[in-house]
């Protein structure tokens, strides 16, 4: 099991990072009646532990005995029937699912699967807490349409389910269903919580840790905390006793991103922008998300450039990033991106040494 | 005595009728007029009258009937039955003209050629296809296989008239399949009528059994009067998808393997631009099919224009229609080798020529002006290539990597300083191009009719070919307008795939135009390869891949359920790589993956035409 799993808080009292909101939670929970929730805060910040040690402590163990089923969904549009497959965990209390996955489908799902809850509800012997609780992941990448079937379905069947929405970003979940939850921010673990975490992990794995060698990876890790324990595990496997200036090596989508950044910055011409359209398609084949790219890449352009492009950089880059979310093949706003790019930065190049 | 008796028989009589009427009526109204001179008959005849025209019967029957209103009791029904019958029998009068009138015979079908002699097809081909059949015929019925000719060529160049001719001429019968009235999937999903669905390609599977099984009973006709008989299939089945086309495959090179009688399979070669269709270019791959199960071709050439001309004349002066000798030429050339248009045209064309002459003049006249006013800067003159539009000839179609060829080359005038003073609006300097040297983008998009979302494609995968290499914002000014265009194809709603839709036609006028615009440093020309998108094939992989990863999701990591896909893929399995095989080891490393390969791009037959080279002309 990795090390990520194995040292994930299971109860809201062992949580060690956001131990405010988790205290919080509980005495949420502790008063018998759960609004519906949304998590929200950047990948890596504990969103998901904190649910589950969350429906922990509403159900007890009960609610750890999950089971995986691949549903068909059979929904009847009118004019014809839609079969949906989508996997979802469930235990008694609760399911959990990702509804973008059925992809422009989402509305249909979520509203069937909302209302199939609502259908067999649980009836509990002491007449308490007689509902089910609904995981929605990725709340942001449901189409508006799913956002809005999920806006009323939450209303019309708020007596017999409670929803925990989780996304990274609310800004991409409508006004609607933000108003209809309570809003749980999660924030990115500062580096000390992350060192605190590792130096624990390390403890528990009867591991000596050279000074320094914690902050280095919690640097690298960009404040997420998975990825630093990732991390730290990577260096465990490549070499123990640790060294004192061992790091660990980087990402190899991250390089390759890179290495595009370099090829830009090298030449700027039709000919470089079919080249780099090459790496693009090698990384969007291997399912990297075109967002992910731009942000990286941009990332690494930053770090390489005059501050006086800086701004304009930044601006570009915001705006195939929005053109990208409209259209729907990604390669084609990313190469814009980067045509805009070398565009500029020739410009400049010309401008500054003749 | 026999007066009374007379009398007695007439009351009888009606008293028969009101037997007769009772159901009459009733049984009457459903049906149709056909149907309705029947009782009047059995009436007539009950009068005693002899057998006459139906028509008279009913008013002498009529008339008797008004006789016998006296009765008070049948007054109600007689009534009833009198304006029954007057509905008939206005609806026969009403119907009448319409048997009567003389229907005008098709000219297509008035001059089909019925002797070699009156055939347009090349002389060499009539002789190819003769000698072929008549060496069939004679041939013994033993020898397997080579019993088929496949005969291809574009639509209207004569191949069954050609096999028809032939039959007559040597006196064989010719066998067709009549296709039945197809049963269509949507007719029998809605109207549920008991209608049993039948797919064309089983039908046509039964019908090919069927000529097989029948081909081995022919030889037990007495030998002495041996029928000759060829079979022509013409229609054949349009298939969708490998599987149904690998159906009609198997079925077509069973038949081509083991008949015994002379067959004629009739290919009809689509026009390059139509193919976009997949149905239609699978057509060649049948060809090719056939021939490898040892089927003869014949292949044939679009009639000649001086051979549609000749029959055009012979029309003419046939109908004594005087149609002057410009306009025949014209409809021939237009017709593009198609004689079967070709004649249409000419009588559609021979309905009212006063008419026709002045559309020809107006439309000529609007084409002219709205190059003036289109809202392109400039003028944006007609290339030499598009004839003057003919009022009844094909539309020019381009095919699409024509068209592409067309916006990528982006040929110019060169002659910069047309116009610019005239231009009440000057442009800036930077933003000013020199006119388009051929037709409005969108007359050109129109023509190649090819999806939009394919051309933005096609654009996008080759237009950096040809801008200059030095030329980086030309670059990105393309490739935004590209990204533009990509928006709006997306924001038009799914459900409509028709290139009719106006956010479609506005995105194909975007990336078209953008691509014709950013382009402002020409490259000098050469030749160039327009390759297929290499993005299908990239979205092709990466959806497999997701698949794959989401299926593998729940191994990675057990105990937090579901974790967010993006995590999985730039966290989770790079990490597992290093950490190590817990699983089995078997997971396919990240990168490089083998995307890369030929630059030619997708090998995989979907697109025949990816090697097609343009030439710049």
């Amino acid at each position: 099991m990795l090390w990520v799993d194995k040292y994930r808080p299971k109860t809201l009292d062992k949580v060690t990072v956001h131990d405010q909101v988790a205290q919080n939670l509980r005495k949420l929970v502790s008063e018998q009646d759960c609004p519906h929730l949304l998590f929200y805060g950047p990948s890596g910040s504990g969103k998901k532990t904190l649910i589950l040690a969350l429906i922990k402590q509403m159900f007890g163990a009960g609610a750890e005995k999950v089971k995986l089923e691949n549903k068909t969904w059979k929904i009847d549009t009118g004019t014809r029937t839609l079969e949906i497959e989508l996997a979802m965990l469930s235990s008694a209390h609760h399911v959990e699912m990702n509804p973008s996955d059925a992809g422009f489908q989402d509305r249909y799902v979520v509203q069937e699967v909302i209302k199939e809850m609502a259908k067999n509800r649980p009836i509990d012997a002491k007449g308490k807490r007689a509902f089910k609780v609904l995981v929605l992941n990725e709340v942001d990448k449901l189409s508006r349409e799913a956002q809005h079937s999920l806006r009323r379905t939450m209303e019309k069947y708020s007596s017999s389910c409670r929803l925990i929405l989780c996304c990274n970003s609310s800004s991409k979940v409508t006004e609607a269903v933000r108003s209809r939850c309570l809003n749980v921010r999660v924030n990115a673990p500062s580096e000390d919580q992350i060192v605190q975490v590792l130096e624990f992990i390390g403890k528990k794995e009867n591991l000596r840790l050279p000074a320094g060698f914690a902050a280095r990876i919690a640097a690298q890790s960009n404040r997420n905390l998975r990825r630093a324990i990732l991390f730290f595990e990577t260096c465990k496997v490549q070499q123990y006793p640790f060294t004192s200036n061992q790091a660990a090596p980087p990402l190899d989508w991250e390089q390759y991103v890179s290495e595009i950044a370099t090829d830009i910055l090298t030449e700027q011409s039709p000919k470089r922008l079919f080249a780099v359209r090459q790496k693009f398609y090698e990384l969007l084949v291997n399912c990297i998300p075109p967002e992910s790219i731009l942000k990286k890449l941009l990332a690494e352009l930053l770090r390489k450039l005059d501050a006086d492009l800086k701004h304009e950089i930044c601006h570009w880059a915001a705006h195939y990033e929005h053109k990208m979310r409209l259209g729907s093949k990604a390669i084609f706003h990313l190469e814009a991106f980067v045509a805009k790019f070398m565009s500029i930065y020739k410009e400049f190049l010309v401008a500054t040494f003749g | 005595m026999g007066k009374r008796r007379q009398v007695v028989v007439l009351s009888s009589s009606s008293g028969e009728d009101d037997g007769g009427g009772r159901r009459g009526p009733r049984a009457r109204r459903p049906r149709t007029p056909a149907s309705a001179p029947a009782p009047v008959q059995v009436q007539a005849q009950a009068a005693g009258a002899s057998r006459k025209k139906p028509r008279r019967e009913s008013s002498v029957g009529r008339g008797r009937r008004r006789a016998s209103k006296l009765a008070p009791s049948d007054s109600l029904k007689d009534e009833f039955d009198m304006l029954s019958e007057d509905f008939s029998e206005c609806f026969n009068d009403f119907s009448m003209p319409g048997f009567i009138r003389k229907t005008k015979e098709l000219w297509v079908d008035k001059y089909t050629p019925h002797s070699l002699a009156e055939l347009a097809v090349h002389k060499k081909k009539i002789e190819d296809v003769k000698k072929w059949l008549e060496e069939k015929l004679k041939a013994p019925k033993t020898t397997v296989g080579g019993w088929t000719l496949v005969l291809t060529g574009q639509t209207g160049v004569g191949k069954s008239a050609t096999v028809k001719a032939i039959a007559d001429d040597l006196g064989a019968d010719l066998c067709e399949w009549t296709t039945p009235v197809p049963t269509l999937w949507a007719e029998h999903v809605h109207a549920n009528s008991g209608l049993r669905y039948i797919s064309k390609l089983e039908e046509f599977e039964t019908f090919v059994e069927k000529i097989r099984k029948y081909s081995m009973l022919c030889p037990t006709n007495t030998k002495s009067q041996r029928k000759l008989i060829i079979i022509l299939i013409d229609d054949i089945p349009v298939t969708s998808g490998s599987g149904s086309f690998a159906r009609l495959g198997k079925c077509l090179t069973g038949l081509v393997r083991s008949t015994q009688v002379p067959t004629v399979i009739s290919l009809t070669h689509y026009h390059k631009s139509e193919n976009n269709d997949t149905a239609m270019w699978k057509s060649e791959d049948l060809e090719s099919l056939l021939q490898d199960a040892g089927a003869h071709k014949i292949a044939f050439n679009p009639v000649t224009t001086n051979s549609i001309k000749k029959i055009l004349v012979r029309i003419c002066k046939e109908e004594s229609c005087n149609a002057s000798e410009e306009l025949l030429h014209q409809m021939a050339t237009s017709s593009g080798g198609d004689i079967r248009h070709a004649i249409m045209s000419l009588q559609y064309y021979c309905l009212d020529p006063r008419r026709h002459s002045s559309a020809l003049a107006t439309s000529s006249n609007r084409t002219g002006s709205k190059s003036h006013d289109s809202l392109v800067p400039g003028h944006e003159s007609y290339g030499p290539s598009s004839a003057l539009p003919s009022p009844c000839g094909r539309d020019e179609t381009l095919s699409l990597f024509h068209a592409l060829g067309k916006f990528l080359h982006n040929k110019r005038e060169t002659n910069s300083d047309v116009g610019t003073d005239l231009d009440p609006f000057p442009l800036k300097e930077n933003l000013r191009r020199n006119s388009l040297k051929m037709d409005v983008p969108e007359k050109i998009l129109s023509q190649a009719h090819g999806k939009v979302r394919t051309v933005a494609d096609f654009l996008y995968e080759n237009v950096i070919d040809f801008i200059d290499s030095e030329a980086v914002d030309d670059a990105w000014a393309v490739v935004s307008y590209l990204s533009d265009a990509d928006c709006l194809l997306t924001a038009s709603p799914i459900a409509s795939y028709n290139s009719e839709n106006i956010a479609q036609l506005i995105a194909a006028s975007v990336a078209a135009r953008g691509v014709l615009f950013g382009n402002a440093h020409g490259t000098p020309s050469r030749w160039h390869t327009i390759r297929s998108p290499k993005l299908w094939q990239i979205e092709q992989s990466f959806r497999s891949n997701k698949d794959h990863i989401l299926k593998e999701r729940f191994d990675c990591s057990r105990t937090c359920g579901f974790s967010n896909y993006s995590d999985l893929v730039t966290e989770f399995r790079p990490f597992e790589r290093w950490i190590g095989p817990r699983n089995d080891g078997h997971r396919s490393s990240c990168l490089p993956h083998g995307v890369g390969g030929s630059p030619m791009g997708v090998a995989d037959g979907n697109n025949s035409e990816e090697d097609d080279m343009i030439e710049d002309c």
